[in-house]
Order: structure tokens, then C-alpha cells, then sequence
């Protein structure tokens, strides 16, 4: 039942990772979520959805990456930055 | 396009958890303990604090962080029995307290002027596990009416127990609930837990309940 709290943190990582401006262009956010954490993943996912295509973000995509024991932290972050590939 | 991806490796928890060290270094500047009481809806956390206040508040200076979902109910029974130091966190519909907002509340308390304090949280055994307030230890509140198989279907909570309080002991004689049982399954989740056995009904049981209050109290002001 927690999970929308969970979310709201997760984005506040997220947030404090990248500049502001560049928020829109987070794709991906990452996390690990141990089978101990008590979280129901699901929920967080659904959560994260929401959040994460709402302002400030565009349009990013939780992947969450099941794990064992009680972990529970943002992982990675992938940012387009818009430029063609080298 | 160019995707780059940025390292963060941060524990979700960790906001929470630094706020659960100020609200330990605060207590611990005051020499105050502080409980977290936890366990399901209708376990009987506001009869056992409603009964310590009236027995204890004499003798300690108690103050209470009641966190209720919707209403201010538990906190206007304990104001009862003492004429201030109750905070009521209404969660507004969240399922559990945070470090924060114990430190909000206890920005309202006399620290100064307090022995011990009770944080009641809301009524749910899996969601306030996972939150650290600070607290010098949790304490799961196990009802006799409840089954025998808490503990194995809520392990979280009782392993993040370091004490058990069994309540409505005095109902024991009317249901099929099985102690040896209850205490078997709440030992195998977590092998450290001790027990309370009581009745804030009838009063049995708490007079070690209070002497171990009292012996934590003693406990902090030496610390």
C-alpha cells in the first residue's frame, strides 16, 4: 500500500541526478527491488508509470529488476540527450 | 540517438533513513526512549497506551505520536489520561509513518520534560516494517484473537520486532488460540523477539510490562 510513496522517492532520486532541463528526457529509470523489500511490484510499476510520464519527467519507463533479499534502490538512469549517434 | 546512462546506485530508503538518525540523535540528547508500537487494526494499541498513561503517568512524563488514518480518535482517547504531549499524525490515508513526520511532531514535544515516548502507528503489519522512525525499538502488538500464523505471514514485521506484546489475554479461556503455537511461530521468524503476556482489560501482565518501561527509562539516563 506504500508503493505510491515508494514512487514519489524514486523520482526524487531520479530528480536529484539530472539538471532540471533535461528531466523531459530521462527514458529510463532503474531499479532493484529485492523479494524481501516489501514492495508488490506491480503496484510500484504502476506508480512509477504515472509519475514518470508526468511533469517534471516526459515520458521515462521504469525497468525494475527483481533481486533477492531486501534491497531496494534506483540503479541507473538513461537520459537521451537528443544527439545523432557518433 | 544518444542514450547515456548515469550510475546511481541509491538505496530508496536512505532520505528516510537519514531523517530516522536525526530523530535517534535527538531522543538520545534528551536521554528519551522511544517506542514504536505496531500490529494489526484492532490489536489493542490505544487500550494498552490509554492504561499505561493512567498507570505509569504518575511516575513517568509520557508522550505520545498517535498516527491515525482518517480521524484524530486514538489521540483524543490518550489526551485523556494526560494533558498534552499527544501529537496526532493523520495520515490521510497512508498506511504507515515516516521518519518525518515523527520529527515534525516532535518539534511540538518537551523533550526536556519527558521520560518516554510512544509512537502509535497506524494499524497495518506490513507497510510500517519497511519504515525506520528513529525509534529505539518496535514493538508488535499480537492479539489473542488474531490466528496463530501472524508472524509467518507478516515475517517483516516481527522480524523487525525486538518485542512482542500479547494482548487480550484475558479472552484466552473463550478461543481455540493456541499460545505455544503463536510464540513457536513468532520465535521461528525471528529467534531474539521477547514476550509480553497481557490484558489491559483485567491489568494481568503489566506490572512487567511497566518495569520494563521503567527500566529502559532508567536505561537512557545513564546512556
Amino acid at each position: 500500500m506504500h508503493e505510491m510513496s515508494i514512487a514519489m522517492e524514486v523520482c526524487s532520486i531520479a530528480e536529484a541526478h539530472v539538471p532540471p532541463e533535461q528531466l523531459t528526457s530521462v527514458v529510463e529509470v532503474g531499479l532493484e527491488v529485492g523479494d524481501q523489500a516489501g514492495v508488490e511490484v506491480d503496484s510500484l510499476e504502476f506508480c512509477l508509470e504515472v509519475l514518470l510520464t508526468s511533469p517534471p519527467f516526459g515520458n521515462a519507463k521504469p525497468v525494475i529488476e527483481r533481486v533477492t533479499g531486501d534491497v531496494l534502490r534506483v540503479s541507473y538512469l538513461e537520459v537521451d540527450d537528443g544527439r545523432p549517434d557518433d | 540517438m544518444a542514450v547515456r546512462t548515469i550510475e546511481v546506485r541509491e538505496r530508496v530508503m536512505a532520505r528516510n533513513d537519514e531523517l530516522a538518525a536525526d530523530v535517534r540523535r535527538l531522543l538520545a540528547e534528551h536521554r528519551v526512549p522511544a517506542f514504536n508500537l505496531v500490529s494489526s487494526p484492532g490489536s489493542g494499541k490505544t487500550l494498552l497506551l490509554e492504561r499505561t498513561l493512567q498507570e505509569l503517568g504518575g511516575r513517568l512524563r509520557i508522550a505520545v505520536i498517535t498516527g491515525d488514518v482518517q480521524t484524530q480518535n486514538d489521540a483524543d482517547r490518550l489526551s485523556r489520561y494526560t494533558d498534552r504531549l499527544v501529537q496526532a499524525v493523520v495520515t490521510g490515508g497512508a498506511c504507515h509513518l515516516d521518519a518525518r513526520q515523527i520529527l515534525t511532531a516532535l518539534e511540538e514535544v518537551d523533550l526536556a520534560n519527558t521520560d518516554l515516548v510512544f509512537i502509535e502507528n497506524v494499524g497495518n503489519l506490513v507497510c510500517p516494517a519497511s519504515w525506520d522512525l528513529g525509534e529505539a525499538a518496535k514493538i508488535v502488538l499480537f492479539s489473542t484473537t488474531e490466528g496463530e500464523d501472524k508472524p509467518a505471514k507478516y515475517p517483516k514485521m516481527f522480524q523487525q520486532s525486538s518485542y512482542a506484546v500479547f494482548t487480550k489475554m484475558d479472552l484466552l479461556p473463550h478461543l481455540t488460540f493456541e499460545m505455544e503455537k503463536a510464540k513457536a511461530q513468532a520465535l521461528e521468524v525471528n529467534p531474539d523477539l521477547s514476550f509480553f503476556f497481557t490484558s489491559a482489560r483485567t491489568g494481568d501482565g503489566l506490572d512487567e510490562w511497566y518495569a520494563f518501561l521503567e527500566g529502559q527509562v532508567a536505561e537512557a539516563r545513564r546512556a
